[in-house]
């Protein structure tokens, strides 16, 4: 089955090595892949024997996202619901993983970007290398970040959360540990010894695999232009109510005080979806104040919403320009971030009414409802 | 059987005296002794869209709400903790009294950096003020001293120059305001006069000579007290003072002072001391001012209402002094709808940790060696907690209708808006402080701790019951003005309209003399109840004082007299009010489970007013066997309403960092491994 070759599984005592195995897609997480996944954690958590789950990508990426095109394929075909089973089995995963009872250690070598964050960022431990590039680009491409991002990326120092989910900013190995988003940064080189190193783990507390893990630690530097030495001007404009606000605040700045990271960030603002760019912001907000449970649910009717396309083809739209004609040209409607009102945002976040059969996202009760501490050196 | 339980007591008294862990030779007794935090939501589930219901107990602005909520989560100003493996923001109480105070400013220019007060003062219109209400409420929230300092600034100080000043003033002095490059406090209550205003001895004189005013404090008593703000941060104050001119007093007036420079040193002329520090709202900085022959601009006369020109003339508007000062006292109302609205917020929070904790911690068992019971299944426990939790939606119903007819105030609906808001304000504090009371013996020890907040909260909201006018007097306030209604009314034979007395001209209801079920809960035979009760007591209280005047006895003298009927009235009067803004609210609502629900919660408000209410048995409206009946309902509603109780708490939208550790994992919280 190519499930049973698109996730890898190592038994090493009482670990689970999991290794997502389509490198030329970048392990993008299919629907197929999500089902394993969710099956695997499942099945180890009731198993005693198992103490540990280790997840890595193979190849140059971790993961670099979900695989978007066969949902905006039956999106096209008028079959949004497919898409929305796909989407309901993804946010379950990563509501088993942010409650997880055993530790999950997240290998960060390479590439993650959205449902690669998802897959990760909600486990205990996150390692990253110097090859990690993290993103979540979803407003370039008509989505908003999900996968539970609103409680991660909310949870970050000031309103770090708001540019990254945002902008689509790239961060690397430094700047994640910086902001929390990873607990720990080993050099790839050591990443063998590492693992090895954790097989031998015969026990869940966490305090114990945090042993190992610190003996690998690296102190990495931050680079010069890192945008988290500019979290005084992120949180002075990221922090407005809207964002047009949050814009016209960032133009100030620029006047004041031209940069290219400024300008850049301003630019990648004017060039996402206008809907989405609302929508994320909201999400985020509203995440700062709900339980990771209540943030999937939330974002299962958002991406309903987005996927149905009553108020806003963007997805469709963002898929063309960056996927499939890669024109990189994408035509957004609502084109004006004035064009979209509050109570078209609004409707994101109301039930699917109208549809038959359609419901929220049931997540089952779970004992650890402690999401794992996002940015837990806060 | 019972042998093991003897057993674990006397390890338990063991370990409390040896403080040694209990021997585990015997592993059948350890996971008895252990108890496990399990979250309430495992085992609650919600029966109604609870983001809808919150949606309808605030009203309006929730997207603004959240962001302020969310600005004060990711500031280290607001002192964020965790405990229990998740974040809480609360003040530290443990500071002195001078940090608090400090502190609490640094918040503020932290909020108003961010935007939050812009157009606080400068926009009007519905729309900003319900924001500026909403903005204000979520500040509440998080600590009480928050909010009254910016109730000072932006709504004593900040409405006084919108409301008495003219162009003139506001131009200068709303963007200065509402930017903090003015510091405003509001000094009108003195050491000798307090709810009374009319009666305040500070006096200004006018000299046309040098076109001045000159503000006196003429003796100890006049000297202003409680002044918000004045103690450390105010530069400027509006001050109440009589007017004398050339002799004759022309009442009271309004006028603005400054009363430090620039580097917050006091003013010649003026004198400044510290209240000290309170049972609560320590970061507040209260003071005392007296004031030496202190000159100001003549423009600094807040015109609106009476002026005084260049060469000394008076001139007003409004001939009759009382209603000149009538008008004065009006902006006062919106500090009344604030009061208010804070105190439900806070019952809410009072509720939402103690039901919450009630839902998680566990005491006795009622078959021996049996499970030990959850707080909140306990019969006496819902009664303790769920009539309290009715009468919060009831008058969360209530104080938004308020907001809504001050925001749409015209000048006919003020006089409307003056009494209801003096009832509301009076009723709904006096509400919060009993809430938390509950709450705090409800939640046991926990309650002693700062942390938790329910207890700490008494100290803070204390002074909601006399600041702003004493709730005994705006009762008294409230009967007064019925009894002018009805006398008027009566004399023009005009039929009644406004204030809801609508009901007195239709024929009086008749209640029938055995009280089902389906009865008690059916709203009309609610509203009948309450009707017949304000009326009765209207014309209870009216003949009484009727009949006495006309053996020549003033009408002053004969309010005074019969104070206990006023008092019974005035209840009446707001309960009834309450209760039909619950009706209103519940008549708007599709059928569904909230429909369903929120009939419910009114029901036990209903309810639990007849309960409490003596009256009703007093005059005969009740009869013995009907006020059984009622008890009886009561019970019942209060097991109907606890699988709700988790959901009806969660609709508050209060963000878990804002309750307390109590509500969560307490175990975890106070863990050995935690310290």
């Amino acid at each position: 089955m190519a499930s049973q070759s698109q996730v890898l599984v190592e038994v090493k005592s009482s670990v689970r090595i999991l290794t997502l195995n389509r490198p030329k897609q970048l392990n993008a997480l299919c629907f197929n892949m999500i089902s394993r996944l969710l099956q695997l954690f499942l099945a180890y958590e009731k198993d005693p024997s198992v103490k540990l789950v280790i997840l890595k990508g193979q190849g140059r990426a971790f993961c670099a996202g979900g695989d978007v095109p066969p949902v905006v394929n039956n999106i096209v075909q008028g079959k949004w619901r497919l898409g929305a089973d796909f989407f309901r089995d993804q946010y379950t995963l990563n509501y088993v993983m942010a409650t997880y009872s055993k530790p999950q250690v997240s290998i960060l070598n390479g590439i993650v970007m959205g449902a690669g964050a998802g897959v990760s960022i909600h486990g205990r431990f996150r390692i990253a290398t110097e090859n990690t590039v993290f993103a979540m680009p979803e407003t370039a491409l008509g989505l908003f970040p999900d996968v539970g991002a609103s409680y991660f990326l909310s949870r970050l120092p000031g309103y770090f959360g708001e540019y990254v989910g945002l902008t689509g900013a790239r961060l690397d190995g430094a700047e994640m540990l910086a902001c929390g988003l990873a607990t720990h940064f080993v050099l790839s080189s050591s990443l063998d010894a590492l693992e090895a190193d954790l097989c031998k783990v015969g026990t869940s507390d966490p305090s114990f695999v945090s042993t190992i893990l610190d003996a690998y630690t690296h102190h990495p530097y931050l680079k010069q232009k890192s945008a988290y030495y500019r979290l005084d001007v992120i949180d002075r404009c990221f922090s407005r109510r809207t964002v047009e606000e949050i814009i016209s605040a960032l133009e100030r700045e620029a006047t004041q005080e031209p940069d290219d990271w400024i300008l850049t960030t301003i630019r990648a603002l004017k060039k996402s979806s206008p809907s989405s760019l609302k929508i994320s912001l909201r999400s985020i907000r509203e995440g700062r104040l709900q339980g990771v449970g209540q943030c999937l649910i939330r974002e299962y009717r958002m991406v309903c919403h987005v996927m149905k396309g009553d108020l806003s083809k963007d997805l469709v739209e963002g898929c063309r320009a960056i996927l499939i004609d890669k024109d990189r040209n994408p035509k957004w409607k609502p084109k004006r971030l004035e064009d979209m009102k509050d109570n078209m945002v609004d409707q994101y976040f109301e039930r699917v009414e109208e549809e038959e059969r359609w419901e929220d996202l049931k997540l089952s009760p779970r004992n650890n409802l402690r999401a794992s501490k996002i940015a837990a050196k806060l | 059987m019972s042998e093991n339980v003897e057993l674990r007591r006397a390890h338990i008294i063991a370990n409390h005296i040896l403080r040694s862990p209990p021997p585990s030779s015997n592993p059948s007794l350890t996971p008895e002794v252990c108890f496990q935090y399990s979250p309430p939501e495992l085992n609650e589930s919600y029966g109604f869209e609870v983001k809808e219901m919150r949606k309808l107990l605030d009203g309006h602005n929730l997207e603004e709400r959240d962001w302020l909520y969310g600005l004060m989560m990711q500031s280290n100003l607001f002192n964020p903790k965790q405990r229990g493996g998740q974040i809480f923001v609360s003040p530290d109480y443990n500071q002195t009294m001078e940090q608090q105070r400090q502190i609490s400013m640094k918040r503020i220019l932290y909020l108003l950096e961010k935007g939050v007060f812009q157009g606080w003062l400068t926009e009007t219109g519905p729309e900003a003020e319900l924001k500026k209400f909403a903005l204000y409420e979520v500040c509440g929230i998080y600590d009480y001293s928050l909010s009254a300092k910016l109730g000072v600034h932006f709504l004593l100080w900040g409405n006084a120059v919108k409301f008495f000043g003219t162009k003139r003033h506001h131009e200068k002095w709303l963007k200065y305001t509402e930017d903090y490059v003015v510091n405003g406090c509001f000094a009108m209550t003195e050491l000798g006069h307090g709810t009374n205003v009319r009666g305040i001895e500070t006096v200004t004189t006018y000299d046309p000579t040098t076109e001045e005013f000159v503000i006196n404090t003429p003796c100890e008593s006049a000297q202003k007290y409680w002044i918000g703000e004045a103690a450390n941060h105010a530069n400027h104050a509006i001050v109440i003072s009589q007017l004398s001119m050339n002799g004759t007093n022309q009442g009271i007036h309004v006028f603005i002072a400054q009363i430090r420079d620039h580097d917050g040193n006091t003013c010649p002329n003026v004198r400044i001391a510290d209240c000290g520090h309170k049972i609560g709202l320590n970061g507040v900085d209260n003071g005392r001012i007296w004031f030496d022959n202190l000159r100001i601009p003549r423009e600094n006369l807040l015109n609106s209402v009476a002026d005084v020109l260049a060469d000394g003339k008076y001139v007003s508007s409004i001939k009759d002094p009382d209603q000149r000062f009538g008008a004065f006292l009006a902006p006062l109302t919106s500090g009344r709808v604030t009061i208010a609205s804070s105190a439900i917020y806070s019952a809410k929070l009072g509720l939402a940790v103690a039901i919450r904790y009630s839902l998680s911690r566990r005491a006795f068992s009622v078959a021996a060696n049996g499970p030990e019971v959850l707080l909140l299944d306990y019969p006496s426990h819902q009664r303790r907690l769920l009539p309290l939790l009715a009468k919060t939606y009831a008058m969360s119903f209530a104080v938004n209708d308020l907001k809504m007819i001050y925001v749409k105030r015209t000048p006919e609906t003020n006089k409307a808006i003056h009494v209801v808001s003096s009832g509301f304000k009076a009723v709904l504090t006096w509400h919060n402080m009993r809430t938390l009371q509950e709450c705090r013996e409800a939640v046991g020890g926990q309650g002693l701790k700062t942390e938790n907040r329910v207890g700490h909260l008494k100290g803070e909201y204390d002074v909601q019951t006399t600041f702003e006018g004493d709730n005994n007097v705006l009762m008294q306030l409230v009967s007064k003005a019925l009894f002018a209604e009805y006398v008027s009314c009566k004399k023009r034979n005009k039929p009644f309209k406004g204030l809801g007395l609508e009901h007195m001209n239709s024929p009086r209801p008749v209640l029938p003399t055995q009280l089902t079920s389906s009865t008690l809960r059916c709203s009309q035979f609610q509203k009948s109840v309450f009707c017949l009760r304000e009326r009765d007591l209207l014309e209870r209280f009216t003949s009484e004082v009727a009949e006495l005047q006309g053996r020549g006895e003033s009408r002053e003298f004969l309010f005074l007299l019969n104070h206990q009927l006023s008092e019974d009235l005035s209840k009446a009067f707001t309960e009834k009010a309450i209760l039909q803004t619950v009706l209103d609210a519940e008549a708007k609502l599709p059928p569904g489970s909230v429909k369903d629900v929120l009939g419910l919660v009114r029901s036990m408000y209903a309810l639990i007013s007849l309960e409490e209410d003596p009256s009703l048995l007093r005059y005969g409206h009740l009869s013995r066997d009907n006020v059984g009946d009622v008890r009886k309902e009561v019970s019942k509603l209060c097991g109907e309403l606890r699988p709700h109780a988790l959901a009806l708490v969660a609709s508050f939208g209060i963000p878990d960092a804002f309750l307390s550790p109590i509500a969560f994992n307490w175990v975890e919280a106070n863990a050995w491994s935690s310290l």
